[in-house]
């Protein structure tokens, strides 16, 4: 007697586990232009350090005599595995089986994701395309009714929601993704998704069914829709892009809320001048200027390529938010874009800028502010929007904020909404061209002087007369006066003063130990 | 190819004229929002077929303003 035989049973179940939904399967799949699950984590990690978890679980069929006929793996793949060097989790559904809708096995394997990444303390990684339950249940036996889970067992929930304060988290949408990976999919602090993903609570037939629309999954929760609604951050041209996004995203991590960032080694000059910040504010108010450009002249640069790594383009567009490096250290960026409502806070805005500075509180990333806000967005659609309350969600996020913040004040800085970009005990640094008060001059003027102007001879040269003099008044250099600004700087030395004020920041910050944040209620 | 406003505000200027030949990033309109001059770009080259609003309009987000051929 021996174990071969079990041995070579072993043997035989990985084969079979690998063979997925079957060739057929496979090969539709691949003509949808799609990886499988296994060729996305491949594409993922660095070469070879996917190591599985649960290889064996799936739904065996045996013949009469007992033995093992067939098998159908688990519709969930999951595993450790390694990013430039560094060990992550990650897990997603197999769509050749059951089009990603869970069996048994997969459920399990993918409710143990997040429970594995909390007990090794490593980033997540969730590639998803799949369904959520069927209203035929995860099992098919016959005669068979559900039995739900026991009343004493933890919710699947639970996990999902601690890992957020716990590791970093990334995930992807890569097909359809509906129910129950939809919700797994944006418990993450990045989402990227493809051009021809979708992301959806129920599909076209249900929706057809409750509401009488008929619309495809594409139409329903493509990207032109959750780039938009916020639920998915970015965008990626094909599916290694998403991957390279994620890999990207991950670099500037530490790998768990118990560690800071590292410091990588920076190519580029601390003290370097960058000349195009002088005049790339125009004098003309009206006129806008690139904000992205700011901060592109700012941050690390490896020859072309900038360090800034932005996120959430395309919701609450009015604000700018991402990662760079500065003086090769993490740091998330936060900047008005004055092409959307001048850079105006609406409701949107405000969440992002709220999730943000949480995202940036749970990982140890200073945070840098370029500043051009003119408050507020005002209106009646703001109002509709409950823009006060986000918005003041967000005033509190950042004022309870325990990471170093600096900020640099390029132009506005108006109304309750400025409270939003200046941290407590920030580094405040101005250019010439800020300007700060209670209103802009334009619109306070028109208010606060209302009978004074109708009452001029001539109304529009009292009120221009006005706004002159009162936009004196909102000069930096009476500021830099009264100390209410560190320094009013030459927009060129933007990032000398910054590296240097973030050398201090950091060794600061790193005499305690790091630990999770763990927030109260909010606005 | 059609170029919608990402932003509410009212129509300030017209620059480019129908028929002209575009190239990417040339301004088509400025739209007036918050207090500022907005440039509408060309998103890629192409022949300006249709300018869909004119000078004083009141125009909402998503709003088309021309057509690129």
């Amino acid at each position: 007697m021996s174990w071969d035989n079990d041995i070579d049973e072993i043997k035989k179940r990985r084969k079979l586990a690998k063979q997925q939904g079957g060739k057929q399967a496979v090969k539709a799949h691949h003509e949808k232009g799609r990886l499988t699950i296994r060729e996305r984590v491949e594409t993922l990690l660095d070469k070879n350090s996917f190591d599985e978890v649960g290889e064996g679980a799936g739904v065996p069929e045996y013949d009469d005599d007992g033995k093992l006929k067939d098998f159908q793996p688990a519709n969930f793949i999951l595993g450790f595995g390694q990013i430039d060097g560094r060990k992550v989790i990650v897990g997603g559904e197999d769509f050749t089986v059951r089009g990603g809708s869970p069996n048994p096995a997969g459920l399990r394997k993918s409710v143990y994701t997040e429970q594995l990444a909390l007990q090794y303390k490593v980033p997540l990684i969730r590639l998803h395309e799949g369904g959520g339950g069927s209203v035929g249940g995860t099992n098919k036996e016959k005669n068979r009714r559900p039995l739900g889970e026991p009343v004493f067992s933890q919710s699947r929930f639970v996990p999902l929601a601690e890992t957020l304060s716990a590791v970093p988290v990334a995930s992807a949408a890569l097909g359809p993704v509906a129910g129950l990976p939809a919700a797994r999919l944006v418990a993450s602090h990045f989402t990227v998704m493809t051009q021809n993903a979708a992301v959806l609570i129920a599909g076209p037939q249900v929706v057809k069914r409750a509401l009488g629309h008929d619309m495809t999954k594409e139409e329903l929760g493509g990207p032109q829709v959750h780039l938009s609604s916020g639920a998915i951050d970015n965008l990626a041209e094909d599916e290694a892009d998403a991957m390279a996004q994620i890999r990207r995203f991950l670099s500037f991590l530490p790998d768990n809320a118990w560690a800071y960032p590292e410091k990588l080694p920076c190519k580029d000059k601390a003290d370097r001048y960058e000349d195009s910040l002088a005049d790339i504010v125009p004098t003309n108010r009206r006129q806008p200027f690139q904000m992205r450009k700011i901060i592109e002249a700012v941050v690390d640069r490896d020859g072309d390529a900038s360090s800034f790594f932005e996120m959430s383009r395309k919701f609450g567009p009015s604000l700018i938010t991402g990662l760079a490096r500065l003086d090769g250290e993490s740091v998330g960026i936060i900047g008005n874009d004055c092409m959307y409502y001048a850079g105006a806070m609406t409701a949107e805005a405000a969440q992002k800028l709220r999730r943000f500075a949480d995202f940036c509180n749970s990982f140890h990333l200073p945070i840098i502010s370029f500043v051009d806000e003119p408050g507020f967005m005002i209106g009646p659609d703001s109002e509709q929007a409950g823009t006060i309350r986000h918005g003041t969600a967000a005033i509190s996020a950042v004022l309870q904020s325990r990471v170093p913040w600096a900020s640099v004040q390029v132009l506005k800085a108006f109304g309750v909404a400025a409270q939003a970009h200046f941290g407590p005990d920030g580094y405040v640094l101005s250019w010439p061209s800020a300007a700060s008060g209670a209103l802009p001059v334009e619109g306070g003027v028109a208010v606060a002087f209302a009978r004074e102007i109708a009452a001029a001879e001539d109304p529009a040269a009292r009120q221009k007369e006005l706004e002159d003099m009162l936009a004196a008044s909102q000069s930096p250099f009476p500021r830099a006066e009264g100390l209410s600004v560190h320094e009013i700087i030459d927009p060129r030395e933007t990032r000398p003063k910054l590296i240097s004020w973030l050398r201090l920041a950091i060794a600061a910050m790193q005499t305690q130990p790091p630990v999770p944040y763990l927030t109260g209620m909010r606005p | 190819m059609q170029v919608k406003s990402e932003i509410a505000g009212s129509v300030w200027k017209i620059i480019a004229e129908t028929g002209a030949d575009l190239a990417a990033d040339d301004v088509i309109a400025i739209l007036e929002s918050m207090k500022m001059e907005i440039p509408v770009v060309a998103p890629k080259a192409g022949k300006l077929k249709e300018i869909h609003v004119a000078e004083g309009d009141m125009i909402g987000e998503g709003q088309l303003i021309a057509t690129l051929d």
